[in-house]
Formats: C-alpha cells, structure tokens, sequence
C-alpha cells in the first residue's frame, strides 16, 4: 500500500506563453506509517508535486497511484482519492469558514457521506489528536490564537480519517513551540499507521524526523534515500536552496581534523561520541 | 475541476514590439477612437475594414492569433446572448417563424451587427490591456485627466486605485485558487448541483477570501503610509511618460482611417 508516482510531467498554462514545465519525470513513493520528507529550493515543483498526491491537480502526462487507484481525470477515482489522502495546505488557517470549531472539523467528513456518529466520533478524536479541549469545540475559529487555528485546520483534515497526510510546510510562521507540538502530532500520527508526506526546505526537520528524504531540483527528482545518504551527498556538493545544518557542519569538520564522529544532525549523539573519543 | 489559471480576458502579455512600447496616451486615446469607429460603422464594408484594421495591429503587436481569440472567450456567451434577442425580439417583415417564435429580416441584420459590434468592442478594448501594462494604463489615464484636477478631479486617486485593483486581480485570483484547492481536498463539491446548491457551495471559498481581502487591504494601506504616501500632491515619477512622434503618427493614422471608414461606407452604399 504506497503512493507510487512515475515519470510525473505538469505543465502549467499549455499552449499559452505562459506555459512552465513545473515537473519533468519525477518518480516518488510514500508508504504508510513513513515520513517522507520533500525538499528543494523554492520554485523546484514542491507544491506541484503535493498537489498531484490527492488529485487536485492532473498529471500532463506519466502516472499517480494510490493503494492501486490511478488517479485519472474521473470523478470517482478523485474522490475516493482526496479522501485517502489529506492535504494540509501553507497558512491552512486561512480556509476557516464556520461559526464554530466543531462545525470546522465536521466540515470534511460531512461531505465524505460519514454518519452523524461517525461524524461526531471524528471530530471529537481529531480535536483531541492536536489537543483542542472540548471547551474549544464551541467558539468562533477565527477568534483563535495563530497557533490553535493552525491545528484546528489540520484537525479539520484528519477528521475525514486520510491514510496519507501531504503537508506543505506545515511549520510555516509557527513560534518554536508550536512547531514542536505539531511536529510530535505527526510522529504520532506515524506511529498510528498514517503515511506523512511533509514538503520543507528545513533541512534540521527534514534529516531529523524523515525515514527517507526526496529531493527536487527544477522540477526534477535529484536525490531519494535516507538521511544519511542524503547528508552524505550535502556535504560532498552544493545544492541549491538546501543548507547544510550548523551541526552537521560542525561534525563533518570535527571528521577532517582527525576525530572519530559520526556524521550527525542529533546533538545528543554528537555531544556522546566527542566525549567517548576523549576518554580514550 | 477546472481552476482559474487560465489566461484572464485582456491580461497584458509583455512582448517586445511596436506597439507595447508606444505611449498608453496614445494607446487610450486610440483605443477610443477604433471603438467610436466601430460603433459608427453600419454596413459589411466598414465592418470588414475595422476587422482588417485590427488583424493588422496584432501582427504588428507579435501576440499570436490564437492569443487573442482565446482571451476574448469569456464574452463569446455574452454577445451570442445578445444576438439571439435581437434575432427574436426586433419587429419587422418575417422571414421564418415557428410558434410565437418569429424571426424577421429586420432581426437578423440586427442580430449580426450587433454581434460584431461588440466583438469588436471587446477585441480592441482587449488589445489595449493586452499590449499596455496596468501600471502603464494607471499612468496614461491619470495624465490624461490631469487637467481636471483644476476642478476637483481626484486624477491621481482614481488612477492609483485603479493600479492597485488591477495588481491585485492575479493576487486574488491565486488565493481563490489556493482556497478553492483547500477546500476540495476537504471534499467540498464546488460544481455540482442547481445554482443555489452551487451557491451555497461557494461560501466556504467565499468566507476565507473576504477575510484575506481585509487584511491583504489593511497590510497594503499600513505599508503605504510607512513609506510616506500621501497622495499625489508632490510626488514624482521613475518613468515619466513621453510622448513620441511615432504616437502622434499612430493617433493621426487611426483617426484618419475612422474618419475614412465611416465617410466611404456612406459614399459606397446608395
């Protein structure tokens, strides 16, 4: 069961002369319970590329599959699509429409067709995954501070029950705190069995938190493996719009004076081997 | 689902040629003056004439044909609407009927003329947006009314309203996208059902959108005024616009040839 993309082109405005090629034979996988993390400089087809994992956009030409469906241009296929797959947009606060935080949430599910339990069951579960209390259900979503209209928003995406969830920088514009609250709600969505898609250009989260890290250059694939491979290949040549973390820097030239480290981005794992090598 | 990056009716197209590079002055002003002459025009003669007039400024203007076609697509509706009334709706002598519907001699003509009229009305009022850029026009237009401000005229408001409009139209046609985007990946259904379903469907696009409007609005005016704007008392300009004798000579010639146009069609026709 994975998303499985191949030979992914997207054209945008054909035929006009406006026309881009934002994607050009891009292959992709994303499996459940992984974290794949997508990186690249701006304009690389991030986001064009988040957009063909649930349908919203159509690929030009080369295939997108989820658990076995080909997205194609069909209505049926498309829906069942989106539901499997949660997006999470940039700034997804700014989608807020309701009166209340309840109705936000039940938003999602009531156009899938979910029962007025199923219903009641989803949104309750979802508030409570990005640790919305109950006494929150009622108020007005717009009159929430930045960060609970954030996780508001994704809970309004988790409700339809997705088995894949893309985000597009979901950290964007988040204070330090909130970051970390939002980025242990994904790994313990990951833990629950859901695939995490998680588009970035922070590297730190990226080589951190990830299970395999894709790169896109130009609306090409440039790179697919595990952090390490990819940290590897950082480090070996530049590549644009990704920086290397301080650390890992710190590290790789802790290496070419001579000490036995291990080439990290984990501070604490770091900080053990520098002492280990010392006692020696 | 189809989403709005299509290419907008009239959205300007930057290319190097003639045209884009005259004065907007002489563009409005010429501009106006096609579309005066296209509504005098009466007969197949000067229609013909104005639409051999206008294939000629596009090829000088190197936008591609089908450019043009395609940005004046959204109105293609709207001017059939029209012919089709006056087609039903002008009295006058029958020529085929059917029911209460009848069509007349009368209504056809009218049918036809009108129809033209107004493609020619959108295709040269387009060609100007096409081929001036919105800053461009803004300019053009706030010298060209100038001398109103003597009495009152708020020239430079309007023209700087209508700057910021028009560079927020793109600005506003991404977020509805954006939004729209969102939304359906929540499974809203956005093109389904009656106007009133559809209607009621919209709103969850519509809500975020006037909130980011308000505050896009409140950002821009909070901006402006951080860098001193205070209307147009004083201020100068990076580009003045100057006035070239090609645009004397491109103003004259079309004004020439819609006074041409519309004298011979008289003199052609008995």
């Amino acid at each position: 069961m994975s998303i499985t993309v191949r030979d992914l082109v997207h054209v945008y405005h054909p035929g006009t002369p406006l026309e881009t090629k934002a994607l050009n034979g891009v292959e992709f996988e994303a499996e459940k319970g992984k974290w794949v993390a997508v990186v690249g400089h701006t304009g690389s087809g991030k986001s064009t590329l988040a957009q063909h994992l649930n349908g919203l956009l159509l690929p030009s030409s080369g295939s997108v599959s989820i658990d076995g469906i080909t997205i194609g241009p069909g209505e049926k296929s498309l829906r069942a699509v989106r539901q499997k797959v949660g997006l999470v947009f940039q700034y997804p606060e700014q989608q807020l429409f309701e009166e209340t935080v309840f109705q936000e949430v039940a938003f999602g599910p009531k156009n899938w067709g979910f029962t007025p339990e199923e219903i009641k069951n989803e949104v309750e579960k979802s508030l409570a995954q990005v640790g919305i209390g109950p006494e929150l259900f009622g108020a007005n979503p717009f009159r929430l501070s930045g960060g609970q209209k954030r996780r508001v928003a994704i809970a309004s995406v988790l409700s339809s029950r997705p088995d894949y969830l893309v985000l597009d920088e979901p950290t964007a514009g988040l204070d330090s705190s909130g970051k970390k609250q939002l980025l242990s709600l994904l790994v313990d969505l990951k833990s629950l069995g859901k695939g995490i898609v998680h588009v970035t250009h922070d590297m730190d989260l990226a080589l951190g938190l990830a299970d395999m890290v894709f790169v896109l250059d130009d609306g090409k694939s440039l790179l697919w493996g595990p952090p390490e491979l990819i940290l590897w290949e950082l480090l070996e040549r530049d590549i644009r719009g990704l920086v290397i973390p301080p650390l890992v820097r710190f590290a790789g030239r802790l290496r070419d004076l001579g000490f036995e480290v291990p080439l990290t981005w984990d501070p604490i794992r770091l900080a053990e081997a520098i002492s280990g090598s010392r006692r020696k | 689902m189809k989403f709005l990056n299509n290419m907008t009716l009239g959205q300007y197209v930057p290319v190097d040629s003639q045209i884009h590079s005259l004065d907007p002055r002489s563009k409005i002003i010429a501009t106006i003056v096609c579309l005066t002459g296209v509504f005098l025009v009466r007969e197949p003669y000067g229609f013909l004439s104005w639409g051999l007039f206008f294939v000629l400024i596009v090829s000088v203007s190197r936008l591609p044909g089908s450019l043009i076609i395609s940005s004046s697509r959204p109105v293609w509706i709207l001017i059939a609407f029209t012919s089709v009334i006056h087609l039903f709706f002008t009295k006058g002598v029958p020529v085929f009927s059917w029911g209460i519907l009848e069509i007349t001699r009368e209504g056809l003509d009218m049918a036809v003329r009108m129809g033209l009229r107004l493609l020619m009305l959108v295709l040269f009022a387009g060609f100007l947006t096409l081929t001036t850029s919105p800053t461009e026009l803004a300019d053009g237009l706030e010298s060209l009314f100038s001398p109103l401000k003597r009495f009152g005229f708020p020239a430079h408001e309007l023209a700087m309203m209508m700057t910021i409009a028009l560079r927020f139209i793109p600005t506003l046609l991404n977020e509805t996208e954006r939004i729209m985007k969102a939304q359906i990946a929540r499974g809203a259904d956005l093109d389904r059902g009656g106007p009133l379903r559809r209607l009621r469907a919209f709103i969850p696009v519509l809500v975020p959108l006037f909130v980011i409007v308000f505050q896009r609005a409140d950002d821009l005016a909070t901006a402006m005024e951080a860098r001193n704007y205070t209307g147009g008392e004083g201020r100068t300009r990076m580009y003045p616009l100057r006035w070239s004798v090609t645009d004397s000579g491109v103003l004259m010639l079309t004004l020439l040839f819609a006074i041409a146009v519309s004298l011979l069609e008289k003199r052609l026709m008995p």
